[in-house]
């Protein structure tokens, strides 16, 4: 139980609907140990977004609970959580919600400063290095491509260090060259820095490389069994 | 087209149904319902004021001659449906068997005043009350004449070859309060006697009165029908001209009232623009999609047109009777306070608003509208491709032109319209450049700047545009509220000084030089304020730089008058309190001169066309009588001070026969006295002004409160605005504190950037209101209001209200924002 990093049990997701109660969600539990990756696939309206909005904590569930980095999230208010991802949960979105407001560094520090950390700037762009934008710090995502605005989501993502990291059809905005490039780049960061991965696709090959792959449908859990990589290794 | 209809309508009900029209539809209905309100309050008010200024001349209109009107005149009247009275005033000797004195008599028929009352009392200084007037073979008469003649009630007076029985005391004509040079004292007959006078044949003297009342639709028509066959020596008179006292007051509360329906419309105009832009920045996607599913571009266009369309019309229309309602239940609270019949609005200001809402909402709505016909149908794939920008200058200033127009229309006062516009937009250029500028260089110290600093304000700087945008639109709505606040202090001072408690309530006449220095002693005992003894010599502008005065003046302006009847000349060797230098030098700094000065009023300089340095002949005493205008000066025709058009140097008129004048406040309960002065000088003429002055006060009042509501009226407009206004920049903060949210940010930074945002957003506007309402402000003083502009130094504090209205109306309307789930990031990809 020690190693446990992130566990759900009996989630369930329940919203109102015209026509009754729709239940989006059923009975699902999970377990991540410490640098596991996870997939979440399936169709479109399976659920799969709900999952992890649930499981980061951006969402409750209607029954059932989840434990992230030892914290039980239905018991803190939208504040608390908010603490609990800025310590220990990293976001890779779809359209990689970068702030237009804000440069290239500006939006990898963002997560250090909501940390306090006094070396946000030295560690933002040690990061931006790392993914291959050491020479577009101050550039502003509009004047990015939509790969470059990924990496950058990739820097910003990785930037706290989080325990975990979502990733929500990171490569889905993308073509496949400059896709197949970040996933690289995901799972490289992943492995150096230990972190654990839960990741939403519908990219089959994206998800075996993942050590698990959990496959939903209409709300429910059909299908878990290890992905290429946990059987690699 | 049909088959767009339907689609407009049913997108108009699909897209309500989501909510996503509220924010137009709010700015609209608040725009509308404000400038509505504001209008209708202002239109009754005013309406009701000029009925109370009506009762200065017994009439709303009066078209006055020394002979008879034509019967076409007076048939023209009747056919237009307005009431009619008839009025003739001359000169008389009133004879008894013993004694004889010269009185002014007005005959008048029994429909007479058609504004106000007669008063009168049973006998002498008995109490008075409100009658119909004399019937015929009766007269009243002013309590003087009982004096001056001994007379009685029941006792007869021959007016001419006609006997009439005198049945009351006359003590209040509402047409004649005004008039403090009518010397001799009143007799009231029925007009009916009139010809058995005898009196009037053809070449006396004698005044012809045709009143009239009606509303004003019919009026103005009417003024119009006598304009073409107007008599050289026929005038017409209307409530708004009748009396200099309440004109001046009553002009500015018109245009005060004017001005702020000016201010409400310039909101809406900001509210509209403000959402009308979002309204098509949120249909970008969906009109690039329509695009792409084969709608061409036209009629993509004249889908959302027809949206707006329906969507404007509606929200005009709400708003227009939901403001109608608001002013009535206004008149409602106020009708204690008002006391009074407030005619209707009509429906003009309900026109004008909800013509407002409309030409505001194409205006602003156009540029962003166009724009959604040039979306590239490539945007469905490529969310990035924005519209090719419009070439906003033309239409925004097609926008602004449509509402200055509508502006103007309302307020019939392109002075106001050009400066409140033209000043606005001055004010929106210097500034909205150097706010950009400003903005620009703020950007670079940003970088070393606390994190919900460089959070809240990194949206305003990245795109200084939008944000110059904003606060120009906020500023302007500051600026609004600021000026109608600003000069409602400055009018509702004017008018306190205007009638100070003490203002004088007697004018004495005729004072004779030899009982001058007696009778300025007895009423220095009497009063405490009391004007100097003026000397008063009558004469008559005769010749202007050797040119007979006649062959120079234009008919129906005041040098017209001036010059038909006597002036009251004097000299005086200081300059008369409320009066002041405009031109030239006082005496003193005069010097020798071959000729005597003469100090000319400027209003009356200006319509005879005079100079410094002109030679003025006057006709006095049957002497001629040369002087060089030798300064201008402006009068404060407001006060109830002794006031001349023209003020010799001393020396130089003393030859001449002259009586005093003056004025002075009798402090109450000290009536006695004052019939002992009357008794201890009997040639002196006291006149009761008393009477003027309760009405003046009355009015004053009246004003004063209208100036009150409509300042509320406007801020609470202002307020509603301004929160239409933030909530259409709502979206990009949405998002942005969702994905802050995401990313482990607690409500208080949010909080806290969003205070840094909007406060300095709030700081800019109102610096630029402040700097703005100076600038519309000394326009407007000068050229609408007849003020004396000083700066005014509050409105340095217009930064600091402009940071806390906007500031908290903002956290308040962007509450959504902080509160937004975070959940929403995940959505939106």
């Amino acid at each position: 139980m020690n190693a446990s990093i992130l566990n759900a049990r009996h989630l369930s997701k329940v919203v109102p609907s015209a026509e009754g109660e729709l239940s989006i969600l059923a009975d699902l539990s999970l377990q991540l140990n410490k640098g596991d990756s996870l997939a979440i696939v399936g169709t479109s309206g399976s659920g799969k977004s709900t999952l992890l909005g649930l499981l980061a904590g951006l969402d409750l569930p209607s029954s059932g609970d989840v434990h992230l980095a030892g914290h039980a999230l239905a018991e803190l208010d939208e504040d608390q959580r908010a603490r609990v991802r800025a310590e220990h949960v990293g976001f890779v979105f779809q359209s990689f919600q970068l702030l237009d407001s804000l440069n290239a560094l500006e939006n990898v520090m963002l997560p250090l400063e909501l940390e306090g950390r006094r070396d946000a700037q030295a560690r933002a762009t040690e990061l931006l290095e790392r993914v291959g934008l050491g020479a577009r710090l101050h550039h502003h995502p509009r004047q990015l491509s939509g790969g470059e605005q990924q990496r950058v989501a990739l820097a910003r993502a990785f930037a706290a260090e989080p325990d975990v990291l979502f990733a929500d059809e990171p490569t889905g905005n993308l073509d496949s060259h400059t896709g197949a490039h970040i996933t690289e780049l995901l799972f490289e960061l992943n492995r150096e820095r230990g972190t654990t991965l839960v990741l939403v696709t519908h990219d089959e090959r994206l998800a075996q490389r993942c050590h698990r792959v959990l496959r939903l449908e209409g709300g429910r859990q059909v299908d878990t069994r290890p992905g290429e990589r946990a059987v690699r290794q | 087209m049909t088959r767009l209809l339907v689609l407009a309508l049913r997108q108009l009900l699909r897209d309500a149904r989501a909510g996503e029209l509220r924010v137009l539809f709010f700015a609209l209905l608040v725009a509308v319902a404000a400038s509505t309100a504001i209008g209708y309050f202002s239109a009754r008010l005013n309406g009701a004021m000029l009925l109370r200024a009506s009762e200065f001349l017994g009439a709303d209109m009066v078209l006055s001659g020394s002979a008879p009107a034509a019967p076409e005149q007076v048939e023209a009247g009747q056919r237009l449906g307005l009431e009619h009275a008839q009025v003739v005033e001359f000169s008389s000797v009133i004879a008894t068997d013993e004694a004889l004195q010269l009185a002014s008599v007005k005959a008048a028929d029994s429909t007479y005043p058609l504004r106000g009352s007669l008063r009168s009392a049973p006998r002498p200084y008995q109490a008075e009350e409100a009658t119909p007037g004399p019937g015929p073979g009766e007269a009243w008469a002013e309590a003087r004449l009982f004096a001056a003649l001994d007379l009685a009630i029941g006792d007869s007076i021959e007016v001419g070859s006609k006997a009439l029985r005198l049945t009351r005391v006359l003590t209040y004509e509402p047409d004649r309060v005004g008039d403090f040079y009518s010397l001799t004292p009143r007799v009231l007959m029925h007009l009916d006697d009139l010809a058995a006078t005898d009196i009037v044949q053809p070449g006396s003297r004698v005044r012809y009165r045709e009143l009239w009342r009606g509303d004003g639709e019919a009026l103005a028509a009417y003024q119009q029908a006598l304009k073409a066959g107007l008599q050289a020596h026929q005038r017409i008179e209307t409530a708004s001209d009748s009396n200099r006292q309440i004109g001046g007051a009553l002009g500015r509360a018109e245009r005060y009232l004017n001005l702020a329906s000016l201010a409400a419309i310039l909101l809406s105009g900001v509210a509209v623009a403000l959402s009308a832009a979002r309204f098509a920045a949120r249909r970008f996607d969906a009109s690039a999609l329509l695009r792409c599913l084969g709608l061409s571009r036209r009629d993509t266009l004249l889908l959302y047109a027809l949206q707006l369309g329906m969507l404007g019309l509606l929200a005009s229309l709400t708003g227009a009777l939901l403001g109608w309602g608001a002013q009535h239940g206004l008149f409602f609270l106020l009708r204690d306070l008002l006391a009074q019949e407030i005619p209707p609005g009509g429906l003009w200001p309900a026109a004008a608003g909800i013509a407002t809402g409309l030409v505001a909402l194409t205006g602003f709505a156009l540029p962003p509208l166009a724009a959604l016909g040039r979306v590239p149908p490539l945007r469905v794939l490529r969310r990035d491709l924005l519209p090719v920008p419009p070439s906003a200058w033309l239409v925004y200033g097609t926008a602004i032109l449509a509402l200055g127009l509508i502006m103007w229309r309302l307020s019939l006062d392109l002075k106001i319209t050009l400066a409140l516009l033209g000043g606005g937009l001055l004010a929106t250029l210097l500034l909205g450049g150097s706010l950009l500028l400003g903005l620009k260089a703020a950007r670079r110290l940003l970088a070393g700047a606390a994190l919900s600093w460089r959070l809240g304000l990194g949206q305003l700087l990245r795109h200084p545009l939008a944000a110059a945008g904003q606060a120009l639109a906020f500023g302007l709505i500051l600026l609004a509220m600021a000026l109608i606040a600003l000069l409602r202090g400055e009018l509702l001072d004017t008018w306190q000084d205007q009638l100070p408690d003490d203002a004088p309530n007697h004018f004495v006449l005729n004072v004779l030089p030899a009982e001058k220095d007696a009778f300025a002693e007895r009423i220095g005992a009497l009063s405490d304020h009391a004007a100097p003894l003026y000397p008063v010599v009558p004469g008559r502008l005769v010749a202007i730089n050797d040119e007979p005065v006649r062959q120079l003046v234009s008919k129906d302006s005041q040098g017209e008058r001036a010059i038909r009847r006597d002036l009251s000349l004097t000299w005086s060797a200081e300059l008369p309190k409320d009066n002041r230098l405009i031109e030239g030098q006082w005496w003193d700094a005069r010097g020798q001169a071959e000729l005597p000065g003469v100090s000319v009023e400027a209003e009356l300089a200006e319509s005879l066309q005079l100079k410094l340095g002109d030679r003025l002949s006057f006709s006095v005493g049957g002497l001629e009588r040369d002087a060089v205008v030798s300064s201008l000066r402006e009068v404060n025709w407001d006060s109830f001070q002794p006031n001349f058009y023209m003020i010799f140097e001393p020396d130089t008129l003393q030859d001449m026969p002259a009586t005093y004048m003056t004025s002075f406040h009798l402090p109450p309960g000290k009536e006695r006295e004052l019939v002992e002065l009357a008794r201890a000088f009997p040639s002196v003429t006291l006149l009761q002004v008393e009477a003027l002055l309760a009405q003046l006060r009355s009015i004053l009042a009246q004003v004063s409160l209208a100036v009150e509501y409509v300042l509320l009226f406007v801020l609470a407009a202002g307020l509603a605005v301004l929160f239409a206004g933030l909530q259409a920049t709502l979206d990009e903060r949405i998002r942005q504190g969702a994905l802050l949210r995401a990313l482990g940010a607690e409500r208080r930074l949010l909080l806290k950037a969003r205070r840094a945002e909007f406060g300095l957003l709030g700081a800019a506007s109102g610096l630029l209101a402040a700097i703005g309402c100076e600038l519309v402000s000394a326009l407007l003083y000068h050229y609408a209001f007849d003020l004396r502009w000083q700066p005014h130094p509050w409105l340095l504090a217009l930064p600091i209200i402009g940071a806390l209205l906007v500031g908290s109306a903002g956290i308040l309307g962007t509450r959504r924002a902080l509160n937004a789930s975070p959940l929403a990031v995940l959505r939106d990809s």
